[in-house]
């Protein structure tokens, strides 16, 4: 257990240290000079420029500049974001929440429909229930998630009207207190379900295939030569040790969920990280991008350690490896 | 020979997944073929008509700068297909060196490789390709190579399991005792006998690839010099809800030529596992 969990971190850490090179020598070896990269501009002032050569110690050797770099990182210091003038930090810290809002809650729906909905299916395998869904879900693991987002605000905002298509509140009412809870909840349906959508094959999939490896395994044929009912079997034994895999793919996907949540941020004008990345881009503003890059890397490799455990903590299994 | 293709078409005709998966692929790779005699107008020519409802002049309405859609998405079919494949050939070559080096050799080769699998698997993908490709410039060959570069970890983890099982196999140590080289031995008969889950997971990432490139192409990362699907639906949305043309119908382009990939690689795994056959 402790070697597994040892193991996961050290891993993590590597991982952490790999994105704090990456980022670095990305700039460093960036087409042109480093300094129009960090300034963001194709000409410089001469201020300009002696100010990030100072601040960046660029006319310093590569490997001072680079411990530099990480004593900065360490300190909380990502520098300073071209287009606001503000440090990247404070800038990420102000956009992180809504992002995580959206994760998690989509996150946590489409475990519970997905499982539920494999589960289901796994149950009575090759019904019409069973095969819909199968089909269903090679269907949207095709899609693109921002283009489903965009078909919903064609069908929502022209269609229907009932439900806000873009940003986290309603600008024109200050609503304040419960009021405002339920707007932001009103403006989440969308993204959160288009979300949840896109993730619910995965965790169909994997709790569907491990119902079925679990069914067909020597011990289920035992308790059914003893007589048990099959309904008590399936809920006492099957249940249980089907259920733990999807905890892994909530692990795995972890990575890419965030990436799906970003795009969706933008088709719906959802004030995250998603949103922040496209400003960064467009105005080519690289201290930023490279810090929210940083900041992604990390979260995920915390959240995939965390679930690991959990799965450690539940599977026996595992810990016993 | 003329019975072998028989027999292969027999199996494929006994596989829903591969069936259907192979038709819409041939479809796909024939209107990328044919864009120019399929095409209607020619995609780069500005009509005077902007965002034009699809009619019998404009089948798919026209954009807002008044492009044809429907010649744009014929022509982003070649985009699409040869982002797709260009960039699975090369994580799926990069891949199967990887893993079979790390599976067939062993020691500490093999944990290095491991942990490096390990640490790709940790990393957010496509934010990894997003910010080269914004600072690296957005040509296609970048997005292409990129993209190839970065997903090679999944390949190489299924290769690095079937060298691992091969290696022990009797013919392998045969040939070691005959004297063959290692190097020999891993491009003789390590890379050919494991293969195949290899050729089933390269058309799923062919199908992960396009959709990279969509997302990039979508937050405004594509290769302005070609006409992408994923572009067709950024510029798209901006003229929405009224104008619902321009997004919807490059969208189902991409879900039809990724369902093809998709379908394809889960038929061949079936192939391969006769027992996930019996059980869908």
């Amino acid at each position: 257990m402790k070697g597994y969990i040892g193991k996961r971190i050290a891993t993590g850490i590597l991982t952490i240290i790999f994105s704090f090179c990456f980022t670095f020598f990305l700039i460093r070896y960036a087409p042109g000079n480093p300094i129009k990269v960090l300034a963001g501009t194709e000409n410089p002032n001469p201020e300009l420029i002696e100010h990030l050569t100072v601040k960046y110690g660029l006319d310093k050797p590569i490997i001072v500049q680079f411990t530099n770099y990480i004593k900065n990182i360490l300190k909380g210091d990502l520098g300073y974001s071209y287009m606001s003038n503000e440090p990247v930090i404070k800038l990420i810290k102000e956009k992180i929440f809504p992002t995580l809002l959206l994760t998690l809650t989509s996150s946590i729906i489409s475990v519970i429909v997905g499982t539920f909905l494999g589960v289901h299916a796994a149950r009575k395998v090759g019904s019409i229930f069973d095969r819909i869904m199968c089909g269903i879900s090679y269907i949207i693991d095709s899609t693109p998630g921002f283009w489903l987002g965009l078909i919903f605000i064609i069908i929502f905002a022209s269609t229907f009207k009932i439900l806000p298509t873009s940003g986290m509140h309603d600008l024109r009412a200050d609503n304040e207190g419960f009021a405002r809870v339920l707007d932001v909840i009103r403006h989440m349906i969308l993204p959160v379900g288009t979300l949840s959508i896109l993730q619910i094959p995965l965790y169909f999939r994997i709790s569907r295939s491990s119902v079925l490896q679990t069914m067909s395994e020597d011990f289920i044929t035992t308790l059914r030569a003893t007589g048990m009912k099959e309904s008590r079997i399936f809920n006492k034994y099957v249940l249980k040790n089907a259920i733990i895999p999807t905890i892994t793919m909530f692990s795995l996907s972890l990575a890419f969920t965030i990436s799906g949540v970003a795009l969706i941020e933008i088709v719906f004008a959802w004030p995250g990280m998603g949103r922040l990345i496209m400003e960064a881009i467009k105005k080519r503003d690289y201290p930023l991008l490279t810090g929210i890059y940083l900041i992604i890397s990390i979260c995920v490799c915390v959240a995939m350690i965390v679930t690991d455990i959990i799965y450690a903590l539940i599977d026996p299994r595992i810990r016993l490896e | 020979m003329r019975k072998g293709f028989k027999d292969a078409l027999n199996k494929i005709n006994s596989i829903n997944e591969l069936k259907i998966g192979i038709t819409l692929l041939i479809i796909l790779i024939l209107i990328a073929i044919f864009a120019p005699l399929i095409a209607t107008h020619d995609p780069y020519v500005l009509n005077d008509d902007m965002a034009a409802k699809p009619s019998s002049e404009y089948i798919f309405g026209t954009d807002g700068l008044g492009r044809d859609v429907f010649s744009m998405v014929v022509y982003g079919s070649r985009t699409s297909l040869k982002v797709g494949i260009i960039a699975a050939a090369i994580s799926s070559i990069i891949g199967t060196l990887v893993g079979g080096i790390a599976g067939y050799i062993g020691g500490k080769i093999d944990k290095v490789i491991s942990e490096l699998i390990n640490m790709f698997l940790m990393l957010p993908t496509f934010f990894l390709i997003l910010i080269v490709i914004a600072i690296y410039g957005s040509s296609l060959t970048n997005v292409i190579i990129v993209i190839g570069l970065t997903s090679w970890t999944g390949t190489a983890r299924l290769m690095r399991a079937q060298a691992i099982s091969l290696r022990e196999r009797t013919f392998i140590k045969s040939a070691k005792t005959i004297g063959e080289s290692n190097i020999g031995i891993l491009f003789k008969h390590i890379i050919p006998n494991g293969i195949f889950p290899i050729i089933a997971d390269s058309t799923m990432a062919v199908s992960s690839a396009i959709l990279s490139e969509a997302g990039l192409s979508f937050i405004g990362l594509g290769d302005p010099n070609v006409i992408s699907w994923g572009q067709i639906i950024a510029h798209g949305k901006d003229y929405l809800p009224r104008s619902w043309w321009i997004c919807t119908f490059s969208g189902i382009a991409i879900i039809c030529t990724v369902l093809s990939f998709y379908l394809i690689g889960e038929g061949i795994n079936c192939i391969l596992n006769p027992k996930l056959n019996k059980a869908s």
